[in-house]
């Protein structure tokens, strides 16, 4: 049943990605590869988190992996790897923990209890916290493989190595 | 002689054009400086450039003549187009495999220029989708999906109307913001659906400025750290006016 769960939430995260590839315009060959990238990418963070990790290194971990995917896909559709990359990880972005975050912040303007202001402090510091850390792994995590392999371009890196 | 300045003067209008189409398509500076060196030197060029956000600086040297030509282009603000970052990568190196002459780079450039967008339907639909999608994620029902759905449509015809009527790009976000959370606010208002909250917060998201900031990062660690802060700041506007939207309805609404 979790299972199923898991599995729905990676389809959601494909269709997530194939519209914002839309938005962005791809060329139409990669569309399907992205839905694809953005399925695993919810795959692996819903399951990292099933397994017990914290949501800031499933992130990084699903980011991580799209970026690696995205290079191979980008040898196998012609296409540089960011045009994968990019939509791939958008249905990771912490939206939930930002929205809460800002329903805090405009609660504390005029709370007047002083448990309750702590309480709510503490909440929004840690949405807050949360939604800062995700992104930022998010965005490490999609361009380090690039950085790591590549050395003027993916191309010739792929050349040299042959 | 003649012959070789008005060369290095068309070789670099061409230069400036490609990556002005680049840096305003959504690709990285890296990318950037990487495609206009490889189309120069397989031209037979040796090129400096200054890349900023807004602005593209180019001098343009003859390597064996020594003759030199410089030149500012402004770039137009970021309209993610992925085909025109694919199609300049392969024209890149069709020019450094096949020695494509300058002329072809232009009539191939005007090619990509006029390849279509996506329809509009298919645009507002699929993001539509998308916007469901995240509501899925977030662990809403499917009465919330719904409401994401229709509030992200209604949401992104917003923004394209008020980018159409040439507004303010930050304010054509805040506007979005303010229509897609105040109709997804209406579910909350009304108690729609198991999680109405969880449609609000989703309302939203299509308005994430994923390229600037995943492009910010990679920016400042490739080295080019004043474009990854400027992109980081415009990312962060682009927030700041998503946030702003939300409040507005909210406030209106008061739910």
């Amino acid at each position: 049943m979790i299972l199923l769960g898991i599995l729905i939430k990676a389809f959601w995260s494909g269709i997530a990605a194939v519209g914002f590839a839309i938005l962005f315009n791809v060329p139409i060959r990669t569309l399907f590869p992205i839905g694809a990238l953005g399925a695993i990418g919810g795959l692996i963070k819903f399951g990292s988190m099933f397994l017990g990790v914290e949501i800031v290194f499933a992130s990084f971990i699903g980011a991580t992996i799209i970026g690696i995917i995205s290079i191979q896909m980008a040898h196998m559709k012609k296409s540089p790897p960011l045009v994968f990359s990019i939509p791939g990880v958008i249905p990771m972005v912490p939206g939930a923990f930002a929205y809460r975050m800002m329903l805090g912040l405009i609660a504390l303007i005029d709370l007047e209890d002083t448990d309750i202001y702590i309480q709510t402090l503490i909440d929004t510091v840690n949405n807050g916290a949360k939604m800062i850390f995700v992104l930022i792994s998010l965005a490490i995590g999609v361009s380090m493989p690039m950085l790591i392999t590549r050395k003027e371009s993916i191309k010739k890196s792929v050349k040299s190595g042959n | 002689m003649k012959d070789s300045i008005t060369n290095a003067q068309s070789v670099g209008n061409t230069l400036l054009e490609i990556g002005a189409l680049l840096m305003s398509s959504g690709a990285s500076t890296h990318r950037t400086r990487i495609t206009m060196k490889r189309i120069a030197n397989s031209l037979g060029y040796r090129i400096e450039l200054l890349i900023t956000q807004r602005a593209l600086m180019l001098t343009i040297i003859e390597t064996d003549q020594e003759y030199f030509f410089s030149r500012m282009k402004r770039i137009s603000p970021l309209h993610p187009n992925f085909k025109m970052v694919s199609g300049i990568s392969h024209l890149s190196w069709n020019v450094k495999e096949q020695n494509w002459p300058v002329e072809k780079i232009n009539t191939e450039l005007q090619r990509l220029k006029s390849l279509p967008h996506y329809p509009r339907w298919i645009l507002l639909v699929m993001v539509g989708a998308a916007g469901a999608g995240f509501c899925n994620l977030f662990g809403g029902d499917v009465i919330n999906m719904g409401v994401a759905f229709i509030a992200t449509v209604i949401g992104l015809f917003t923004r394209q109307e008020a980018v159409r009527r040439k507004f303010n790009p930050y304010l054509s976000v805040f506007f979005a913001a303010l229509v897609a959370s105040f109709i997804a606010g209406l579910s909350e208002k009304f108690a729609i659906g198991a999680e109405p909250d969880k449609a609000v917060a989703t309302s939203v998201l299509f308005l994430v400025p994923g390229i600037p900031l995943i492009n910010s990062v990679t920016d400042m660690f490739d080295g080019n750290i004043q474009n990854g802060i400027v992109r980081a700041i415009n990312g962060l506007i682009i927030a700041f006016a998503i946030a702003l939207g939300l409040f507005t309805s909210k406030m209106i609404l008061n739910f």
